[in-house]
């Protein structure tokens, strides 16, 4: 916090460094905040004018396109559910072994706990494959049980749980037993409470990451009906690529711009309204590999 | 030893009571476990045995498997495209891990500093990238980097450059999607950084100065060395994450230009969609040895040097 914190007696650098950083914030900003604004222009004029914006040409054209073309209800409804339960799942089970492996010897202990730390640093990408070949033996291609339970209770969620749980000092789970509360209770009345702030971040960083995921839903739920928001939005760009010559084109970028903001939105609310619980998550997840 | 402590505080004239929690308590880790047991044996362990033993097959997904020993192996190889897709994953590594590390040092030391204004500001505004979904980002970059149509092309005409591009000659393909990378992630690298950098006691800095040492030098020579640890952290991370790379060349390019943009990820995403399962299963374990030895490398650099 202190390290460069003393008195500055030039103020040219300071100058020099805002430049630089609102610079780079511009840049970081421009491509989120030239969508969003773009969605609203007539689609013809996002080709023709990429750079400007005329005020009395606004239009909901775009989205109502792209409502009508894009299964965009049907993308967000199922990524509602998916993290509704998968996100329940997480929430509830992570914290309770994380619980077991912080507060309990118990037999295989070190074993089940070192598969976990494994499992961190294996690429994602090397289960993908058994894990649709299993999905397609169990008939689960295309279902919401596909989209939920792999990966449903996180080796990286217990690892971060375990350490947060672990700060919780002995005395005060042994005073509940005293009190006479059972094993349960000890983690539903006593920790729950006490590792609220681990847990905020835990959610927030569950959140984001069902909301974003990508390669697992795509490969085991292209079906439409099945497709989560991410995928629906996936085959938007594939039109465009796939699709380029034609007067086509600015109504398929007006609806594919109008679908991105209409995703972007709920993750830039949710961000801004909790950032410093996001900003704890992140940090934490970062030691996921 | 709290076992002790708590049998004795149950009372010595209701030692029946005292021995049923007992066993409550002995039973009770393994019942909160099972949940993740479960899941962790059926979606994470067996999979990835299965995995190892598909490798060795010449299953195509449907019918029967056949053994054909190290020959998927053997196969990749010696398989130009499959090195291709190293190497264009290692001239990505090259295109955005420096440019990351660079910026990200300078934009963590200048908001690590507790007397600029608007850092609250700066810190929301670098982040938003990290959070905003890939796919939804990745698809504005399709819109921006358009060679006729794009925003980007439209800004360098303003100055007078020539359109570029971006996403259809193999030359520049890369480079753009090195760019949305760079563009998501460097907020969330700045993050770590800055975590590293408030375990730095602020006094070494304070006497450097008072040995005339300029600020440039300072971050050279004190913050650089101190901050390796937390850097190399972040090589791994990134090293992972462009390795795996997928999402990015899957939307943007789909893996042309002319290949030039079929990472190690998307080539192994290829496998499947041909149902050459067991050579995608070989494929995922080459890959996976080859992310570990990377990250072991970094380990042992990072050893080697303290």
């Amino acid at each position: 916090m202190t390290a460069t914190a003393k008195p500055e007696r030039r103020t040219r650098p300071r100058i020099g460094s805002h430049v630089f950083l609102m610079l780079l914030l511009v840049a970081f900003l421009a491509p989120v905040a030239w969508a969003l604004v773009s969605a609203f222009k007539p689609a013809g004029d996002i080709v023709s004018s990429p750079l400007t914006f005329d005020p009395s040409e606004f239009t909901l054209d775009n989205y109502r396109a792209m409502f009508q073309d894009v299964p965009i209800g049907q993308g967000f409804f199922n990524t509602a559910v998916v993290l509704v339960f998968k996100g329940a799942i997480t929430m509830f089970f992570a914290p309770l072994a994380a619980y077991a492996f912080a507060k309990y010897r118990f037999a295989g202990q070190n074993l089940v706990f070192g598969a976990v730390l494994i499992t961190l640093m294996l690429p994602t990408i090397v289960l993908i494959i058994p894990l649709l070949l299993e999905m397609k033996a169990l008939g689960w291609v295309n279902t919401y049980q596909a989209l939920i339970l792999p990966g449903a209770v996180d080796a990286f969620a217990i690892f971060w749980m375990r350490q947060v749980i672990s700060a919780v000092p002995d005395e005060l789970l042994d005073a509940a037993r005293v009190d006479g509360c059972g094993e349960f209770g000890i983690f539903w009345r006593v920790i729950v409470p006490v590792i609220r702030p681990g847990l905020a971040g835990l959610g927030v960083l569950t959140i984001m990451n069902i909301y974003n995921d990508f390669v697992w839903p795509v490969v085991v739920a292209s079906d439409e009906r099945m497709a989560t928001l991410q995928v629906v939005l996936s085959t938007l760009a594939q039109n465009i690529t796939g699709n380029r010559i034609g007067a086509d084109y600015a109504t398929v970028t007006g609806e594919l711009l109008a679908a991105s903001s209409v995703a972007l939105i709920p993750l830039l609310v949710l961000f801004i309204s909790l950032q410093r619980h996001f900003i704890n998550g992140i940090l934490a997840g970062s030691v996921k590999g | 030893m709290t076992a002790v402590t708590a049998a004795r505080s149950a009372g010595t004239n209701r030692k029946r009571r005292a021995g049923a929690s007992g066993v409550r308590r002995r039973l009770a880790p393994y019942v909160f476990v099972l949940p993740f047991v479960a899941i962790f044996l059926a979606f994470s362990v067996y999979p990835l045995f299965y995995t190892a033993r598909l490798s060795f097959t010449n299953w195509r997904g449907t019918g029967a498997a056949e053994w054909v020993g190290w020959e998927n192996y053997t196969y990749l190889l010696t398989s130009p495209a499959f090195w291709s897709s190293l190497g264009n994953s290692a001239t990505l590594w090259l295109l955005i891990i420096p440019a990351q590390l660079v910026l990200g040092v300078l934009v963590a030391v200048l908001l690590n500093s507790a007397t600029l204004k608007l850092r609250g500001l700066y810190r929301v505004g670098f982040i938003v990238p990290f959070v905003t979904p890939l796919v939804a980002v990745a698809q504005i970059w399709v819109v921006l980097f358009d060679r006729d149509y794009g925003a980007v092309n439209a800004l360098l005409g303003l100055v007078g450059l020539p359109d570029v591009g971006w996403l259809t000659t193999s030359a520049w393909a890369k480079p753009t999607l090195a760019l949305l990378f760079l563009w998501k992630t460097t907020g969330f690298i700045v993050i770590i950084l800055l975590s590293g950098l408030q375990s730095i006691n602020g006094s070494i800095y304070e006497a450097a100065a008072i040995d005339g040492a300029s600020k440039p030098r300072q971050l050279w020579s004190i913050t650089v060395p101190l901050l390796r640890r937390t850097i190399m952290f972040a090589v791994v991370l990134q090293t992972l994450a462009v390795f795996q790379m997928f999402a990015e060349p899957f939307v943007v390019t789909q893996g042309g230009p002319y290949n030039s943009t079929t990472t190690a990820g998307y080539y192994l995403y290829n496998h499947i969609t041909r149902a050459d399962l067991g050579t995608g299963a070989a494929n995922s374990f080459l890959l996976v040895i080859l992310v570990m030895v990377l990250s072991l490398m970094f380990v042992r650099m990072l050893r080697a040097k303290d």
